[in-house]
């Protein structure tokens, strides 16, 4: 049986979204650091930090945030962003290798392969 | 106006709206929220998907009119947008439905067709409502399988699905002149998909299934993301060059984590009318082994036989008559195919909350 998440919250403390696993983990992403991993082939193609394409004056923007996610099949969670960028669909597969926590960056890295850097 | 007005009465009333979308009051679709009765006055609110939507306007404006067909004087409703946990959009395409299940194959010409339509038929007979879906956009095959006796017409802005042999049918076939073809990008064959879905009137369903085209792509994909499939069957022959191609479509089922219910041996083995004697034309038990080999369960075989053949074409699939030995072939494969939806009851789905 494939890892799923049994519940995604998108606004929890701190500007981080929060996924609690069928197997009991929990992950804890940051907002720019999802978002900065956005699988979307725009996102893929732009260089060299995807997605946050901060501009000049980070300041004047609007603080990044998600609205809602939807889920896609049985396999991803699609993230709707705050600022109209719908277009990553996080299978959960990807989503659980983005785990920031020291476990699974620690699995990851003695693996050889840091998924996160996708 | 003389007698008191209930909360229950302005319910009553308002669930005379349905929603043609999704083919429910608004009332059993929880849009209906804070009812207040006071003197001669009710206000409540309407949770909608979308409050600057059009559709919203005209709600709100239906839903003052049936209060005050009560006999309300003052009425007040108000909007909010749909609450942050609430059902996924996705589910309500088809939320009368059950399980929804896909019928693929790695390459084309291995029966995947007449083995959905024989489940599909297999399994009304033994008491289900089923829904058959020819998302084989290209190669519609199944109005020809079930007889296309009936068309389906058009409702209230909904297709009304034909029906044969108690199963609701729809196909690009019932839309095609015969012989024209069908030339799209992957765009509208996604929006085919969904109006498949959406836009036909299944109703309550215990199972639909569903015909794909041959391989992994567009259609397969577009499905896999419209619908959260209760699971796939995959149809084989038994010869290697089919088994290859069909752990492919094995694999993209399982990269997108649609289940795989089970493995079916098509054109098994053909026995000669004449002598009785029995030939592997495309050897037998390979599907088989591959579904032990990839630990898969493995639904069983049908057989290479005329019968099918004949019947198919002339529009009754055998599955119909089950005293015959095709007939059971394919009675057999629904039962164990339900028996693998039943043990799979009861899965996480995933709940999303925004607050």
């Amino acid at each position: 049986m494939p890892v799923v998440p049994a519940k995604i919250r998108l606004a929890g403390p701190n500007h981080t979204v929060h996924v609690d696993w069928s197997d009991g983990h929990a992950s804890v992403y940051e907002y720019p650091y999802l978002r900065s991993r956005c699988p979307c082939a725009t996102c893929q193609d732009s260089e060299p930090e995807p997605g946050q394409a901060a501009g000049a004056l980070p300041v004047l923007k609007k603080a990044l945030k998600p609205e809602r996610a939807e889920i896609v099949g049985r396999y991803a969670v699609q993230i709707y962003w705050n600022d109209g960028h719908n277009s990553g669909i996080y299978s959960y597969e990807y989503l659980r290798r983005l785990c920031p926590c020291p476990e699974c960056t620690a699995e990851a890295r003695a693996a050889g392969m840091d998924g996160r850097q996708e | 106006m003389s007698e008191r007005i209930t909360p229950q009465d302005v319910l009553r009333a308002l669930g005379a709206l349905r929603d043609a979308e999704r083919q429910q009051d608004i009332v059993a679709l929880g849009m209906v929220k804070d009812v207040e009765v006071g003197d001669n006055r009710v206000s409540l609110t309407l949770q909608v998907p979308n409050p600057q939507a059009a559709a919203t306007e005209r709600w709100v404006r239906a839903a003052r009119q049936v209060i005050q067909q009560l006999g309300v004087a003052e009425v007040q409703v108000g909007v909010a947008p749909l609450a942050a946990s609430g059902p996924n959009p996705q589910a309500a395409l088809i939320p009368q439905v059950k399980y929804t299940i896909a019928v693929a194959s790695g390459k084309g010409g291995v029966g995947k067709s007449t083995v959905a339509a024989n489940l599909a038929v297999a399994l009304a007979l033994a008491g289900n409502k089923v829904g058959l879906m020819d998302a084989d956009v290209y190669g519609p095959s199944i109005p020809t399988l079930m007889g296309g006796r009936q068309e389906p017409r058009v409702v209230e802005g909904k297709i009304e699905p034909p029906v044969e042999f108690g199963v609701k049918m729809i196909s690009m076939g019932y839309f095609l002149p015969k012989n024209d073809a069908v030339i799209w990008r992957g765009p509208m064959l996604h929006k085919t998909v969904r109006q498949f879905l959406g836009d036909v009137r299944w109703g309550e369903l215990d199972f639909l299934m569903m015909d794909l085209p041959p391989g992994t792509g567009d259609i397969q994909l577009s499905l896999c993301q419209t619908v959260a499939l209760t699971g796939a069957v995959i149809v084989s022959t038994p010869q290697d060059l089919a088994l290859n191609v069909a752990s492919k479509a094995i694999g993209m089922f399982q990269k997108l984590n649609v289940p795989i219910l089970g493995l079916v041996e098509n054109m098994s083995y053909y026995v000669c009318p004449g002598c009785g004697r029995r030939d592997d034309i495309f050897g037998h038990g390979g599907a088989r082994q591959a579904a032990e080999k990839l630990g898969f369960p493995f639904l069983g075989e049908i057989p290479l036989d005329v019968q099918i053949r004949a019947e198919s074409d002339g529009g009754r699939p055998v599955a119909v008559d089950r005293t015959t030995a095709c007939g059971r072939a394919f009675h057999d494969v629904a039962a164990k195919m339900v028996a693998e939806v039943r043990a799979r009851s009861g899965e996480v789905k995933p709940e999303i909350l925004i607050e």
